[in-house]
């Protein structure tokens, strides 16, 4: 019964968007390119993961709505050099039907790390999209000795030091721009990096630190079980939900907002031609807009769904590393 | 009892077909994937899982959890016939478990030991899982960088007993693995160390090849070496009956898998440390007990010792994630991601919320132990015709499995050439008397131990109060002095009439 109820939404998802992947589909022959080979797509991160499993969500809607000509994905996890390796490798794709058939995930927990240790930057890439971003929140713990950010903010004030756990990347360029806004050195707040969410909130978790920094999803179930409760919103705007308690840093007292949005994109090499990058383009709108994107990876993983196409992406992701580059003093 | 109930509930779950089925063939699967060096459960358990999508997730978890727990079995096979660890937690399984079957001659009983006390560690540990699982997790959450800390220097001085007879050459060698474990990114500030400006390095040495170089490959240009020798190794034993252990073997592994079962149970639930940490402990902990041969002979004690622990700690690692939602181990993290997909919410309420699910696959993981030992018992007396094959057949063969091996860690020829590398180093340091062991135990602790010191360190404003503040720590901090000053206090108590002396 189930199954008959999947596909006929499935089959009314489908004839309500054709529409649209028509006249995608319409754009793309008529600039020329449909995938005629199968196409090869690089993540940079461990199988399981973030990155990964927002990859392979993208591929099984583009397979399920016939976007890529019946075409294969080959998802391969390249994960050398911490990542690097596998990101310089689809910069240096030659131009051809293999450039114009490779995709490689690109969020900015991986730009970041490119542009502060490799000479790699995003000039070497083709943007194809932006499909969501995300943002932070600070949560205390059971056992937190402070209840309310303002309380934080007094304590670190009367000479205590805080301490924040978080994961990488991300992360960290957050907690800097929170610390910068606060007047407070990182003696004041540290922060200790972790090398996942989940890390942090086990630590938070056994009352080893003050405070913890994680985007909604990875804190979901721990707010629900009232072991985690939001104290902070890193965003420009409050949160919705059981997130809604928690004020924004301008709400806190006379500071201006802290909001580093974590973007989920997708890039191809350098030499992939026009028609190719046009072609990709629309097919991850079209994904963006189905209703499987929506209900199985923004609702599901507590994102916000922003698309940004090629062009859009293009001066997104210059100016991130054109910010990230002056934070860093390059 | 209610959880006893809970399981029964779980079982009932478990015993359809489909789960059964599911269950055997992850069973099956973890074997030949534990078996195949490099492939570890990491990576099958990321390659099935897109496979299991289309299933209900109680059946596609029971899956993943025999395939997990099955190649805890798996990774002892080929450690054992072809001294080339499976997966990391066998390295150690490979001491005593390679010269047990090519010196002692006594392969089918090695095997035979490495799975019954596999059997004896995963028992308790889904014992302990069951009536203790969501406190046992909330003891682990105690431990924090400083407890990690403490009980990580402890564990440190185990590489004592590893040094073998030259203490010099010992201490070096574990320099040396701690130099190796630092290259890559820094962990906590991302600043890239020793990469030399090769890109490659700034991920750092990878474990598996390192380790498949380090102790396999090495074998083989030794072998390469005796390549014309006759094949000593007589294998007239290929029944099951002819790989039977003695009473005597019994009782001689059965302490050891009992004390490394309870060991690597706890060490499993530990934030961050996993089933290889855990074999290395059982193993270094079996040291300290007597063995009727020394260690790294062939003795039984250490099969058992390190094999116990790794089970365990493979059914300890799912009392954080059932109960709390955290991940103890690469592996766990995967999982994790799968119950996301399947609609799941791991975390504090999974419990509660699909009792079914959970209480399923804890008794899954019953079923998968008892399956796993009934098929690796049964397939022992093909397995070890493989030790009648002669040696210059055995070179290219090992060869190519090391290669592959140690491409598939991450696609790529740098694993490779990081395991010709390793390897030739690894045999000129074993002709020279060098012993890897404590290389290899430092690379495995020493990141473990910097990320969690630095982390206490940033707590703490970098007062080495933490370490004495907290109870847990300051227990192991007791234990970790008393452990270093012995030796230099102990003639003082001999004077003193206090302590006898040592008899050699």
């Amino acid at each position: 019964m189930k199954k008959h109820v999947l596909f006929i939404a499935l089959v009314l998802i489908a004839a309500l968007a054709t529409p649209l992947f028509a006249q995608g589909g319409v754009e793309a022959k008529s600039a020329g390119f449909v995938p005629s080979k199968d196409i090869e797509w690089i993540v940079t991160s461990s199988p399981g993961g973030g990155s990964d499993i927002y990859t392979r969500i993208i591929t099984d809607i583009m397979t399920r709505l016939n976007l890529v000509n019946g075409q294969t994905f080959l998802v391969t996890n390249k994960t050398d050099g911490g990542g690097e390796v596998g990101r310089l490798q689809v910069s240096r794709v030659t131009a051809g039907k293999i450039a114009d058939h490779t995709l490689l995930t690109f969020n900015s927990g991986d730009h970041a790390p490119m542009v502060k240790n490799t000479a790699n930057r995003i000039e070497n890439f083709t943007p194809i999209a932006v499909m969501a971003v995300d943002k932070q929140l600070l949560y205390i713990g059971e056992y937190s000795k402070y209840k309310t950010f303002t309380e934080v903010i007094a304590a670190v004030k009367s000479g205590k030091n805080v301490v924040i756990a978080g994961s990488k990347g991300d992360d960290i360029a957050t907690y800097e721009m929170l610390v910068k806004e606060l007047g407070f050195t990182q003696n004041q707040i540290a922060f200790i990096t972790n090398d996942a969410t989940s890390a942090a909130i086990t630590s938070i978790l056994g009352g080893h630190v003050d405070l913890v920094m994680s985007k909604p999803a990875a804190a979901d179930q721990y707010v629900a079980a009232g072991k985690l409760v939001p104290v902070l919103a890193l965003a420009n705007a409050r949160f919705t939900g059981n997130l809604a308690a928690a004020p924004t840093l301008s709400e806190v007292g006379a500071y201006a907002n802290v909001e580093n949005p974590i973007w989920r994109g997708v890039v191809a090499p350098k030499s992939m031609s026009a028609e190719a990058a046009a072609f990709w383009s629309s097919a991850f709108e079209a994904v963006s807009k189905s209703e499987a994107w929506l209900n199985d990876y923004i609702n599901k993983y507590k994102l916000v769904s922003e698309f940004k196409n090629s062009v859009q992406a293009k001066a997104y992701m210059e100016k991130f590393e054109a910010d990230y580059l002056k934070s860093l003093g390059k | 009892m209610e959880n006893f109930q809970m399981l029964m509930q779980g079982f009932e779950v478990l015993f359809t077909f489909q789960n059964i089925g599911a269950t055997i063939f992850g069973a099956i699967l973890g074997l030949i994937v534990g078996a195949m060096p490099g492939i570890g459960s990491l990576a099958g358990v990321a390659l099935l899982l897109p496979l299991t999508f289309r299933f209900n997730p109680t059946t596609a978890i029971i899956m993943l959890g025999a395939l997990y727990y099955a190649n805890m079995y798996g990774g002892a096979f080929s450690s054992i016939l072809l001294g080339i660890p499976g997966d990391g937690p066998a390295v150690m399984t490979l001491m005593d478990g390679y010269p047990m079957a090519t010196k002692r001659n006594r392969p089918g009983q090695a095997l035979l030991t490495s799975n019954i006390s596999s059997f004896i560690g995963g028992t308790i540990g889904m014992l302990i899982l069951t009536f203790m699982g969501p406190a046992l997790a909330e003891i682990g959450l105690k431990f924090g960088p400083a407890e990690m800390t403490a009980l990580l220097l402890v564990a440190m001085t185990s590489i004592g007993w590893l040094v073998g007879e030259n203490p010099t050459k010992g201490l070096l060698l574990t320099m040396f693995g701690i130099l190796l474990a630092s290259m890559g990114m820094d962990t906590l500030s991302g600043s890239p160390r020793y990469d030399f400006g090769s890109i490659y390095l700034l991920g750092g040495i990878p474990f598996t090849p390192f380790v498949i170089g380090m102790v396999g490959f090495s074998q083989v240009i030794k072998l390469m070496g005796e390549r014309h020798k006759e094949n000593k190794v007589v294998v007239n034993k290929l029944t099951i009956k002819g790989s039977m252990i003695t009473g005597h073997d019994f009782k001689r592994m059965l302490m050891p898998a009992l004390r490394s079962g309870f060991l690597g149970t706890f060490v499993g639930v530990l934030p961050g440390a996993g089933a290889t940490t855990a074999a290395f402990m059982g193993y270094a902990a079996q040291k300290s007990f007597k063995s009727e041969e020394p260690l790294g002979s062939g003795a039984i004690e250490g099969i058992a010792a390190c094999e116990a622990a790794n089970n365990g700690a493979a059914a300890g690692a799912f009392a954080p994630l059932l109960a709390l939602g955290i991940p103890g181990s690469g592996t766990g993290a995967v999982l994790l991601g799968g119950l996301m997909m399947w609609g799941l919410n791991p975390g504090p309420l999974l419990f509660t919320n699909s009792p079914d699910f959970a209480w399923g696959l804890i008794a899954s993981l019953f079923l998968a132990n008892l399956i796993t030992l009934m098929i690796a018992w049964g397939v022992i007396p093909f397995l070890i015709k493989i030790l009648s094959v002669p040696t210059k057949l055995m070179i290219p063969i090992i060869t190519v499995v090391c290669i592959v091996g140690s491409y598939s860690t991450s696609n790529s020829m740098y694993g490779v050439l990081i395991m010709f590398i390793s390897g030739m180093l690894g045999y000129v340091l074993t002709k020279c008397e060098y012993q890897t062991a404590p290389a290899l135990l430092a690379f495995v602790l020493a990141p473990l131990l910097e990320s969690n010191m630095r982390k206490a360190f940033i707590i703490s404003q970098g007062s080495l109060g933490i370490f004495f503040e907290k109870p847990i720590s300051l227990v192991f901090m007791i234990l970790l002095l008393s452990i270093m000053l012995f030796p230099i206090v102990r003639p003082v108590l001999v004077r003193l009439g206090l302590l006898k002396k040592k008899v050699k």
